[in-house]
């Protein structure tokens, strides 16, 4: 049987098991709000923009899109960090920069500046400290050059900003004929993202199925055909079955 | 021969020596090396084949990877396992396929074939179409799974009974038949189809994952 | 004995000598040898049952199986976790209970108003007894002590179950309260004090 944990025996700023991480807090840092999962000991949680934490976050958190996803946490304690069953990693940084897709942040310590990245969706941490973040499955390292789908990017480090690169010459022969046949969809392949340069790459397993997925494309592809009435019927609809499929 | 290798259990790396390889539309996540890309059909036995599989929406659009260097592939963050084809059959629900050799041949299996209407049957109630894909050869085949996949030995002292909804292929000398049990029908569970099971019998191995479609 | 045993995180195998065993509909994936597979009651036999299941209402589905064989289950490609019980009551949330012996005792206990915005019914399975019971989670469980100088604070969704001398109380923080998380409800914590061990998933329901 596994072990049961208390105060005492709790790694200590390193994962629990894949899925958790054990943060020991003594100074602040910024948590995403929702994923604690439990703590021992006193802490508490501030919201930013209550005066108590506002000097520090003007300084580190320099993304206001992203600001009220976090809270500072602070006191002390024991403070368990979970994401929905995906794997957490602790990555240290040392005077050097790291992008992580923004849904994947799950915490990080004051010293470590956050921006948004120029790639919509990612956030750039600068500085010194720690970088806890999440992913799809475990994270895969992979060096440069090399091309990825945009859906299984998790992050990069070390390396230029990456740019978009089509693929159409496998598609130039296909779009008279069969392409209407198969249905013509981005499937990750016709748009890559291109690292040249030296650093490394975090690849996940993709976050969406949206290509390959028949009733999606099908859909889509008769929006065009919905009068205006029809489209915002078709939006009340498509909230009421994400609402029952959340429960 | 492409060697295929199992980065984590999401994700698979295929390296290709000027070979080339089947995968599913959208699953590659990343490449490196000189990879040319195109898309392609299910390959199947000539037209008889194509035309079976336009009647039954079988038609799997597929991409093809040649070239030489090393290709990545995962899918919705479900799980990979590698399973070796060798001088054998194996069959496999084409909705889970991630990626295979160009060398195996591919072909549909009617599942009537095994088991006569009872097939007909089961392939209608679990929903998962009339036809399953075959491969023959030496190679490799990707598969994906919600949760991991394990093999279960079948044996001819030992057949093993499946839910058809964690099914997903077999390789060996094996025939499967249909087992309705009277008090399991009598049994709504969370999701329909649950008033059959299939049996496997014979020789080889069944692949089933930790959940149900 | 029947005997419980994870093949890979996410399977159990339960082994059955002409033995029965208690486990939700539908989580049978694959199994060999001569098993039947029956309807059963949650909550036992008699009206008492009956008025059980009534008030719980949880959409608890349970099937027996029995006979000689072995047999697979999963569910959702949850992580499973064996627990062997030597006479001790666990409390635990309906929806994490996968598979139990029928030398097991259950009950329900009522978890107090949690609210209907958590989406986990207002009551707990209890368990009892001698036997094995298969928990499943989202990510593997983890087991958090408490003691009387160290109690433990839960987010709501992630909170499994747990045993020993416990009391568990809501926890209203306005602090707290700003950290509404990805669902919504999460207004409260789960605040454990006593001596014993709390279960947690590191996910949400």
């Amino acid at each position: 049987m596994s072990t049961v944990y208390n105060p005492g025996n709790l790694p200590s700023n390193d994962n629990l098991n894949r899925f958790s991480f054990v943060i020991d807090v003594k100074d602040q840092m910024f948590i995403r709000k929702g994923k604690m999962i439990a703590f021992y000991g006193g802490l508490s949680f501030e919201a930013m923009g209550t005066s108590i934490v506002d000097m520090l976050v003007r300084h580190a958190f320099n993304a206001p899109k992203y600001i009220h996803d976090f809270v500072v946490v602070q006191g002390g304690g024991q403070l368990i960090l979970g994401d929905n069953g995906n794997d957490l990693a602790c990555y240290d940084l040392d005077a050097a920069n790291m992008t992580v897709r923004a849904k994947n942040l799950l915490a990080f310590t004051k010293d470590v500046i956050c921006q948004e990245s120029t790639l919509p969706g990612f956030l750039t941490m600068i500085g010194t400290g720690k970088v806890i973040a999440s992913s799809n499955g475990p994270v895969h390292f992979l060096e440069l050059p090399c091309r990825v789908d945009e859906q299984a990017v998790l992050g990069w480090a070390d390396c230029p900003s990456p740019s978009y690169r089509y693929d159409y010459e496998h598609v130039k022969g296909f779009v008279s004929a069969v392409g209407a046949v198969t249905g013509f969809t981005l499937s990750g392949e016709e748009k890559q993202v291109d690292f040249t340069g030296s650093g490394t790459v975090l690849v996940q397993s993709s976050e969406l199925g949206l290509a390959g997925s028949g009733v999606l494309a099908n859909i889509i592809s008769q929006l065009s055909s919905l009068a205006p009435t029809e489209l915002s019927m078709l939006g009340t609809s498509v909230q009421e079955v994400m609402k029952q499929q959340r429960r | 021969m492409p060697a295929y290798q199992q980065i984590n259990e999401k994700m698979v790396e295929v390296t290709l020596n000027n070979e080339e390889i089947f995968a599913k539309k959208g699953a590659m996540i990343s490449y490196q090396g000189d990879v040319a890309f195109s898309r392609s059909f299910l390959a199947g036995q000539g037209i008889q084949s194509m035309a079976m599989r336009a009647v039954t929406n079988e038609g799997y659009a597929l991409m093809a990877a040649r070239g030489t260097g090393k290709v990545f592939y995962a899918y919705d963050g479900l799980f990979v396992t590698i399973i070796p084809v060798r001088n054998e059959t194996l069959y496999v629900e084409s909705d889970v396929l991630l990626a295979f050799d160009a060398r195996l041949t591919a072909g549909t299996m009617f599942l009537g074939n095994q088991g006569g209407v009872q097939g007909i049957v089961r392939g209608a109630v679990s929903g998962q179409g009339l036809f399953t894909t075959t491969f023959q050869g030496n190679g490799e085949v990707a598969i994906l799974s919600d949760g991991n996949a394990i093999g279960l030995p079948v044996t001819p002292e030992v057949p093993v009974c499946v839910d058809p909804q964690a099914y997903i292929g077999h390789t060996g000398n094996i025939s499967s038949s249909i087992v309705t049990d009277l008090n399991w029908k009598t049994f709504v569970g969370q999701a329909s189809g649950e008033s059959y099971q299939m049996k496997f019998s014979g020789s080889g191995t069944v692949y089933i994952q930790a959940s149900e479609r | 004995m029947t005997r419980f045993r994870t093949n890979t995180d996410r399977l159990l195998e339960v082994t059955l000598q002409d033995e029965k065993v208690l486990a939700i509909a539908g989580s049978m994936v694959a199994y060999t040898g001569s098993i039947k597979f029956e309807k059963s009651l949650l909550g036992g036999e008699g009206i008492f049952g009956a008025i059980k299941r009534k008030v719980t209402s949880e959409g608890m589905q349970v099937m027996q199986a029995s006979g000689t064989g072995t047999v697979l289950f999963a569910q959702n490609a949850a992580e499973i976790t064996v627990i062997p019980m030597s006479g001790e009551k666990i409390t635990i949330e309906s929806s994490s209970l996968l598979t139990y012996d029928t030398s097991l005792k259950t009950g329900t206990s009522f978890a107090g108003l949690r609210g209907a915005a958590s989406g986990q019914g207002l009551f707990s399975t209890t368990v009892e007894g001698h036997g094995n019971i298969a928990v499943i989670s989202k990510g593997n469980l983890i087991m958090l002590e408490v003691t009387p100088s160290t109690p433990l604070r839960v987010d709501p969704d992630a909170f499994v179950g747990f045993k020993g001398d416990i009391k568990q109380e809501f926890v209203f923080d306005v602090n707290w309260r700003t950290m509404v998380g990805q669902t919504s409800g999460e207004s409260y914590q789960h605040k454990f004090t006593g001596q014993g061990v709390v279960f947690i998933q590191p996910a949400e329901r």
